[in-house]
């Protein structure tokens, strides 16, 4: 059985993509590439979870207490990659956005489909 | 003392001290980016110089010296892992983006926002720098951003003007869109089989090869040939190498469709899902991938990509959307060539359509870095890129000519430049793979030669009014493309010396017959 946390990720990231190809507003457009971002880093992260003997995981923080307990950290890794990933996302957010100004300021419009001057 | 290192900190310091260098004038940050940039040439060059005559792929670990964690068995740090063809192409940006830079100095100089402008491109020669030499592919991903928003920021640059804004539009969804897809195959990858280091992934991969390996393997793939800008999916390339400044378009078409493009894909296929690997394996009835499969996906696209790529270019009026357009047919050749070294691994004519494609990489950032420097000069010194207008340019402008029958012959293949050399090796390997290969590469270059020709026919031609008062272009402008015309003539003396010498080593050890990639990490494991 495919765990629940999978399908919502890949529904997340259908959802973006189904945006990114049908949508032709400028700022939807750049709401699909975050959608689709997010959807990987849920992905990423439920990779990381883990349930031992039905006791709930840890954040990941290495103090020598809690292997005494017993219960299990989820994975550090992804949340690293996570992290690192938003960080990127937030750059090509605010890239994607400036952008989307200057766009607006010449063409007066942020329908996509009207960025067609460049042609040949 | 290990030099790789500083071959991302150079860079990085000198990009980001930028604006601090630029409150002291513009004088100081002019010379304060040569010397960055110089500097990062020569490191560059003694990393090659080292991995040549060792002909061993050099191995570094972030923060340690040793990749293996502490009580455990398999590597949990970042690793960097140069080969030969990492160190080549490290050489090759470097060289191409310190000439790009020397260029910019005169060709930028009436733009506003210089301190921006060299902060980008040094950014983005690291984050190139940063791809060749990983061997992390978080890491990949990383310096793939890192690389990708400086290019569409350098794209947009001129934000005063419609064309740079909607190239930079155009570019920047289709790459991020890219982008994401290569993210989720790493995510695919890490949650099969929970490691990030490529040569430790290949082993697993190799242990167990499952549907979602190739799952990965295909979104990879598929968002970097969108990278590269092979055909379907070249339409942003045409519009974004045209509409960035020239210096930046040299790069662009010279380095970065290459590093964050046809080079991963090379590291990915032979790195990761090494061909050589699973047929070992599947002679001896073990579950394997089977690569051939991917090899003809490759080979088809590259196909398409060189007779569509140079036909576009023959029926352009814009000199640089022609000149991008031929960037689109060149990476076809690439393509082709590591298509081919796919399906015939492990043979002669796998070996030798690998060295034609290493040494394509190579000569094609040369002479299309050459190619939009004369763009630049003739944008700078005449005003316009409408091939109608620059009739008769030839007496006016005798050197940037000169440089341009050079440039368009040796990317056209004619003997005895550098460009023949690559593309002989091309098609002599698609010959003796499949002739029917062989022809369509041929068709390719026909289309090709067309488009070169009706540029030097326009500027040999009966003088126009536009060009009447025109002067050739200053120093500044005329060093890298003179230093461009000297290299691709000495290495078109030199071809086959260089082919043997440089180029053979470097396809052998992207080919690893004998797992080198691995090898390399084995040591640290022990055991290997």
């Amino acid at each position: 059985m495919i765990a629940f946390q999978f399908v919502t990720a890949f529904l997340m990231i259908f959802m973006g993509l189904y945006a990114f190809l049908y949508k032709r507003n400028l700022i939807k457009l750049v709401l699909a590439l975050n959608l689709v971002d997010a959807g990987i880093h849920l992905l990423l992260i439920s990779l990381g979870y883990r349930l031992e003997n039905g006791l709930l995981p840890t954040a990941p923080i290495y103090t020598g207490y809690e292997t005494l307990k017993g219960t299990p950290m989820v994975g550090p890794i992804p949340q690293a990659l996570v992290l690192t990933s938003i960080v990127i996302g937030v750059c090509v957010l605010s890239l994607a956005m400036a952008l989307t100004i200057n766009a607006y300021q010449h063409y007066e419009t942020l329908d996509v489909s009207k960025l067609r001057r460049l042609r040949g | 003392m290990n030099v790789l290192p500083w071959l991302i900190i150079t860079p990085l310091f000198g990009a980001f001290s930028m604006p601090v260098i630029s409150l002291l004038g513009g004088k100081f940050r002019e010379h304060w980016v040569v010397i960055v940039s110089g500097l990062t040439l020569g490191i560059a060059a003694k990393v090659f110089y080292t991995i040549w005559k060792s002909n061993e792929i050099l191995v570094y670990t972030l923060g340690d010296t040793n990749p293996i964690g502490n009580g455990v068995k398999f590597p949990i740090r970042i690793i960097w892992e140069v080969d030969l063809f990492g160190a080549l192409l490290a050489l090759t940006i470097t060289f191409v983006s310190f000439l790009a830079i020397l260029y910019s100095l005169e060709y930028m100089k009436h733009d506003t926002g210089l301190d921006k402008y060299y902060t980008l491109t040094l950014v983005l020669e690291l984050g190139m720098l940063g791809i060749v030499i990983t061997g992390d592919i978080f890491n990949f991903y990383v310096f793939l951003e890192i690389m990708s928003i400086a290019s569409y920021a350098l794209v947009a640059f001129r934000n005063d003007t419609w064309e740079g804004i909607e190239a930079g539009v155009k570019y920047m969804f289709v790459g991020s869109l890219a982008s994401s897809f290569i993210l989720l195959g790493i995510a695919l990858l890490y949650g099969q089989y929970g490691t990030l280091t490529m040569a430790y992934l290949a082993m697993k991969i190799a242990e167990n090869p499952t549907l979602i390996s190739k799952v990965a393997l295909a979104f990879l793939v598929g968002g970097l040939l969108f990278k590269s800008g092979a055909v379907p999916v070249h339409m942003w390339l045409s519009d974004a190498h045209p509409a960035a400044p020239s210096s930046i378009s040299a790069m662009l078409s010279g380095l970065v469709i290459k590093a964050g493009g046809v080079y991963a894909i090379a590291r990915i296929i032979f790195g990761i899902f090494n061909p050589g690997l699973h047929s070992y394996l599947k002679a001896f009835d073990m579950p394997a991938l089977n690569l051939n499969t991917l090899g003809w996906i490759i080979i088809f696209f590259a196909c398409l990509t060189l007779v569509i790529g140079n036909a576009m270019a023959v029926v352009q009026n814009d000199m640089k959307r022609l000149f991008a357009f031929s960037s689109v047919g060149q990476i076809g050749y690439i393509l082709l060539g590591f298509g081919i070294g796919i399906v015939a691994y492990g043979d002669k004519i796998g070996e030798i359509a690998l060295t034609g494609a290493v040494y394509h990489i190579v000569n094609h950032a040369v002479i299309k870095g050459l190619l939009f420097f004369i763009a630049g000069a003739v944008i700078h010194q005449v005003g316009t890129k409408n091939l109608n207008e620059l009739s008769g340019l030839a007496r006016r402008m005798p050197f940037t000519t000169l440089s341009f029958i050079i440039g368009a012959a040796a990317i056209i293949g004619l003997p005895p430049l550098n460009g023949f050399a690559s593309k002989w090796l091309i098609y002599e390997s698609s010959a003796m793979y499949n002739p029917i290969l062989a022809v369509i590469a041929v068709i390719g270059t026909v289309f090709s030669l067309a488009a070169y020709t009706r540029v030097l026919f326009t500027f040999l031609g009966v003088e126009s009014e536009k060009v009447k008062m025109v002067k050739e272009p200053g120093n500044a402008m005329i060093v890298p493309m003179l230093v461009l015309v000297i290299i691709i003539l000495v290495m078109g003396i030199l071809s086959w010396q260089i082919s043997d010498k440089i180029m053979l080593p470097t396809a052998k050890m992207l080919e690893q017959l004998n797992g080198e990639y691995i090898m390399a990490l084995l040591k640290f494991m022990g055991g290997g």
